[in-house]
């Protein structure tokens, strides 16, 4: 058996366990600004002058990038995001 | 409204009853277990028309691939299909549960005796994340996808209330379901905006 294709897939692997990934939410015409800044304070401990900040980024440009890191903790958070009903995705940091 | 570690709305049982009605058909949307079936059915007054918008509320949100539940539990990865069916996969029953469960506890609160809501404090995010929900599905139905849409929903349904009370309906073409169903999204903005005020009273 060929050791090539096992080197092949490790470095692929290594190197998509490296990727840096974001969570993004966005606009969307049913979530109250209100409610998306308290979700914001309460989940990512931002002060209430900062979440309402990103709040406003989400309404005015359309999305924030609300966490950056790996893909399991953006998995948790695109997952938190939805469980408040706000419209959040995950994708690599550089797509 | 608030009490006592308590938001309180006044609304009378018939309102009540129309909101735990369709309380329990997004429950059963996003689960399989009817809501009440050990308990009374909660009675609405001179209510023929109204369970008549109820009812066909009921078929619409019966349908297969429905666009209201992708609101609720949407794609995580429009751009990785691989990545957004693993999300899927391992998000999805523990989200459709929670929500499933929210809507549970607001749709018991609601079919409650009493002249009003009283949501206890530490059930306040729950319930505004049940009402979250329910509206992302009225809005899908109501066709609202964007800010703009959510204005022009706002305008058409108060020329419509405005037409059904002087009689002028039938002149401007009004969808009776439409407007009523715009009228209980409204409602149900407006319930969660002031139980928001309370919850936010403190934040800093």
């Amino acid at each position: 058996m060929s050791i090539q294709p096992e080197t092949t897939e490790n470095v692929s692997v290594a190197s998509r366990l490296d990727d840096v990934w974001v969570t993004l939410v966005w606009n969307d015409p049913v979530n109250l600004m209100s409610y998306v800044t308290h979700v914001f304070q309460t989940y990512f401990g931002w002060s209430r002058e900062e979440a309402e900040r990103r709040m406003r980024e989400v309404h005015e440009r359309g999305k924030t990038v609300v966490s950056s890191g790996g893909r399991e903790h953006m998995e948790v958070d695109v997952q938190a995001m939805h469980g408040y009903g706000l419209w959040a995705t995950m994708q690599r940091s550089d797509a | 409204m608030h009490r006592d570690g308590f938001a309180v709305a006044e609304l009378d049982a018939d309102e009540r009853a129309v909101i735990a009605r369709v309380v329990a058909d997004v429950g059963l949307l996003l689960g399989e277990e009817p809501f009440g079936m050990e308990a009374e059915e909660p009675t609405v007054g001179d209510g023929d028309e109204l369970f008549g918008f109820l009812q066909s509320l009921e078929a619409a949100l019966a349908d297969p691939d429905d666009p209201a539940v992708l609101r609720v539990l949407p794609n995580a990865a429009p751009t990785d299909r691989e990545v957004a069916s693993e999300f899927r996969r391992l998000t999805e029953p523990e989200l459709r549960a929670t929500k499933v469960a929210r809507l549970k506890a607001m749709w018991l609160a609601l079919s409650e005796d009493g002249p009003e809501w009283a949501v206890p404090e530490e059930d306040a995010m729950a319930t505004a994340g049940a009402l979250t929900d329910l509206r992302l599905v009225l809005a899908s139905r109501l066709g609202v996808v964007t800010d703009e849409d959510a204005t022009a929903l706002h305008d058409e349904i108060e020329l419509a209330a405005h037409a059904v009370e002087t009689g002028a309906a039938a002149e401007l073409n009004v969808d009776p379901e439409r407007v009523w169903l715009g009228m209980l999204y409204q409602a149900l903005t407006w319930l969660q905006e002031s139980l928001m005020s309370y919850v936010m009273r403190n934040d800093e």
